[in-house]
């Protein structure tokens, strides 16, 4: 029996309801949902809302910032604001958008109805939701967490901060993370079990790649952060003294267990990204992807280094010369891979026909930021530059030019590319090239003179500081960066929601597009496929499209 | 330059070296096949790792040049082993290796237990300074069997990847699951040696106050350097061993095996719009 006939399996035929509840059943068709479209949808919109939420926070926390001496926040507020923050924005914005792009897209790009396992698809994302409104019940019940999104021992041992906010911490996270990991399976299962007769390993798109790899590296990396957060609860509930120096404990291996996990989950967070990246730049520079095999061969170099190098987040713990030596060697090697893609993108555009719709922008501004962070991080493998870096702005500054200025660029840029598929509709190019350059420009205003304030000395997570010269108009030049940026979240958001009704109406294929989800109708119906065009290159519609110019013909490959 | 004077050639790894490279010579059928520079660099590496002054560092002074030393016979000579067995043997040989293939192919996790489990073995503490101790004691059978466990354990572990019967090789990609697993392992191995208290290995305590002890490092740093290298740059050479695999299978020729594109129809698609 082919693969074929695997996924003709009965399912019901009605219409999905697109992004809207307005269906016979009304929302309690999403709330029942196994179909991976509407739970992808769902991880979508988790992601909005919580990117509004965890905005919204620091829109306060730069508020504060933006004169010297400032009392609009109080320390403790202030605290729970920056570390809601940054947890927000990494496991509730960032990681769901990842899988609710994942979830939507994998099953459509490699010709499947659905993946491997459905009620499990469900639970993952409920396991998420109620995570993250597990973290922020912490505000009802006595105090949001306060010791930074990394959680450093001895900060969050019961001494140090007694509200509930940690153990909520620990429990939204743990409850996320097995969602995560769940998802994780269910990803690996999909792509190895549920890809349509003819696509084999080399003729996956690359973001199908990407995932497969990042499903790897959660199963590897997840497991670290769950035992420390379970480690943590019984120090906090049940007086074990695993952080706890105090009581023969050790607070470094807090930061050796989330460090194991933090660092890949960096990783986590860039690859899929640069597989959104991978659809995007062959699609509107009407090019193939250059160098398939080095990008996908790169992701997996980069998937296996992350597990190598995450003690370069602890040269400042004292762990001594030998070690950090090893590990500045090692954490410069990291960047190789990453260059390589880089070069695999421009080699990609380089002699197409380019299209500057608002995803490409996104992707062209991608290889600006990206490598701007890419190069402050690399400064940090240089043991003395992080001596007297670590723990600045220069640090804050660095790390976002690698999560907002390469992972949300890319789900940006995705969201430009996909939203007409998963919609019907097409974004406002116009409005969204507003977007682009208040969000662009907002970005570089905030954060780029992060730079120079780290550089001065001014240390990360302080509620307010002195009026040393340079300090206050660097600060204002970022707050009001900041608010740009919160202008540019708002007109995306307008966008997304007014755009279901009002946009104009795609087609199954607006971009002239490379791969398999764009055969099906926009949005697709719930059943995705009845038959699917063959497979036997990378770029399977384009093929199909243009017969007399295929690639399989082109590169030789012999398929009969 | 004292230093440099510190050969010592084990008779019976001699003998073994000598014995290796008959064998080798009659799998071969005594012609120089196009890969035989595998076999003398195997050759070169394996008594570089027991015989020359780095041996006698390892044996006398550091840690840290033992744990090279393992590395070497590990993850070098063991592989290159493999890789050195020709392809095309005299029909003798050929049915030998293809039973030898089948019946070591049959279980790869037993050779990956093999490879990692002789790693994790001589490094327990009590087992590693009870080997050196024997091992110093003068000749003994120890220092004969201590290289060649680790050679053979080698050998295994890298015979699903690079085995000369190419239809008993792993899929290059269940290969680099194989290499990265054993990446986990020595990671972790490395990272207990490296934050375990200083003397755990006492062998090497005992060896800190030597007359004529070169560069002078602490023990307790040798111990974490030590660690080191086993966790950071062993992993790369694992990594390493997955970017080959990558790469070989990445250049294969695409082949239709699983395909059938009779089965295949052309999808009818909705043209509700612009395309």
């Amino acid at each position: 029996m082919s693969r074929l006939e695997h996924i003709r399996i009965p399912e019901p035929e009605k219409p999905l309801p697109g992004l809207t509840i307005s269906s016979d059943q009304g929302l309690i068709q999403w709330l029942s949902s196994v179909d991976h479209k509407q739970i992808g949808i769902m991880y979508l919109w988790l992601s909005v809302l919580f990117i509004l939420v965890g905005g919204i926070e620091i829109l306060l926390v730069r508020i504060q910032l933006a004169v010297p001496n400032n009392h609009f926040l109080n320390p403790e507020v202030f605290n729970q604001l920056f570390t809601m923050h940054g947890t927000t924005m990494i496991f509730f914005v960032l990681a769901p958008a990842i899988f609710g792009f994942a979830t939507y897209f994998v099953p459509l790009m490699i010709g499947a109805n659905d993946m491997a396992f459905p009620r499990m698809n469900a639970f993952s994302f409920w396991c998420t939701l109620f995570g993250g409104l597990l973290l922020y019940f912490s505000y009802l019940a006595g105090g949001a967490p306060d010791a930074g999104w990394f959680n450093y021992a001895p900060l969050n041992q019961f001494s140090y901060s007694s509200s509930p906010g940690i153990d909520y911490y620990c429990s939204g996270l743990l409850l996320a993370g097995i969602g995560t990991v769940s998802a994780s399976v269910n990803f690996i299962v999909t792509i190895f079990r549920l890809r349509v007769d003819g696509m084999g390993l080399k003729q996956m798109p690359v973001f199908v790649w990407m995932i497969l790899i990042n499903s790897f590296l959660i199963l590897a990396a997840f497991p670290s952060l769950n035992a420390a957060l379970v480690m943590l609860l019984l120090d906090r509930e049940l007086h074990a003294h695993f952080f706890n120096p105090g009581n023969g404990g050790s607070a470094l291996l807090w930061q050796h267990l989330f460090w194991l996990f933090g660092h890949p989950e960096v990783y986590i967070l860039i690859l899929p990204v640069f597989g959104i990246f991978s659809e995007v730049f062959p699609v509107f520079s009407r090019k193939p992807i250059f160098g398939y095999g080095f990008v996908v061969a790169s992701g997996v170099a980069i998937a296996l280094l992350a597990f190598g190098v995450w003690v370069h987040h602890m040269f400042a713990t004292g762990l001594g010369n030998t070690v950090n030596n090893f590990f500045a060697a090692s954490s410069l090697l990291i960047g190789v891979p990453t260059g390589v893609k880089i070069f695999n993108w421009l080699a990609t555009m380089y002699g197409g026909s380019i299209r500057f719709s608002v995803a490409m922008l996104f992707a062209i501004a991608f290889l600006v930021e990206f490598t701007i962070g890419g190069l402050t991080g690399i400064s940090f493998a240089i043991v003395p530059i992080d001596w007297q870096l670590t723990d600045t702005y220069y640090v804050v500054a660095h790390l976002h030019y690698v999560f907002i200025g390469g992972s949300l660029f890319g789900l940006i840029s995705g969201i430009f590319y996909w939203y007409p598929k998963i919609s019907g509709r097409m974004l406002s190019e116009k409005m969204g090239r507003w977007f682009f350059w208040l969000f662009v420009i907002g970005f570089n205003l905030t954060f780029l003179v992060q730079h120079a304030l780290g550089a001065m000395g001014m240390p990360r997570r302080v509620y307010t500081y002195p009026d040393l010269p340079g300090w206050g108009i660097l600060n204002m030049i970022s707050s009001l960066g900041g608010g740009l940026m919160g202008i540019a979240v708002c007109l995306l958001v307008y966008m997304l929601f007014t755009s279901r009704k009002t946009g104009q109406i795609a087609g199954s294929d607006p971009w002239d597009a490379n791969t398999l989800e764009w055969t099906t109708t926009s949005p697709p119906p719930l059943k995705n496929f009845n038959l699917v065009i063959p497979v036997r290159s990378t770029r399977p519609f384009r093929d199909w499209k243009r017969p007399d110019d295929t690639d399989w013909a082109r590169e030789g490959v012999n398929n009969e | 330059m004292a230093l440099l004077s510190h050969w010592h050639f084990d008779p019976l790894l001699i003998l073994f070296v000598a014995a290796l490279t008959v064998l080798y010579g009659f799998i071969s059928r005594f012609r120089r096949p196009t890969n035989n520079w595998y076999f003398g660099s195997a050759v070169f590496f394996f008594l570089l790792a027991t015989c020359s002054p780095l041996h006698f560092f390892g044996m006398h002074y550091y840690f840290s040049v033992y744990m090279v030393c393992h590395i070497t016979l590990l993850l070098l000579c063991g592989p290159l082993l493999v890789m050195a067995l020709p392809h095309k043997p005299s029909p003798f040989v050929t049915t030998r290796l293809k039973a030898f293939a089948a019946s070591l192919s049959s279980h790869p996790w037993l050779l990956w237990f093999a490879g990692v489990g002789i790693m994790w073995f001589w490094h327990i503490p009590i087992v590693f300074d009870d080997s050196m101790g024997a091992m110093q004691s003068g000749f003994s059978i120890i220092s004969s069997i201590h290289p060649l466990t680790m050679l053979a354990g080698g050998f295994l572990f890298s015979w699903p990847l690079f085995s000369p019967i190419e239809n008993r090789q792993l899929h290059p990609l269940a290969g680099v699951l194989y290499l990265f697993t054993a990446c986990i392992s020595c990671s972790l191995l490395g990272l207990l040696i490296t934050f375990a208290p200083a003397g755990t290995y006492h062998h090497y305590i005992g060896m800190a106050n030597m007359p004529g002890r070169p560069w002078n490092i602490s023990w307790q740093d040798d111990q974490q350097a030590a660690g080191l290298i086993m966790w950071v740059p062993c992993c790369f050479l694992y990594l390493t061993g997955c970017i080959y695999l990558l790469a070989h299978w990445f250049s294969a020729k695409s082949t239709n095996a699983g395909r059938r594109p009779e089965t295949i129809k052309p999808l009818i698609l909705h043209e509700n719009g612009k395309k």
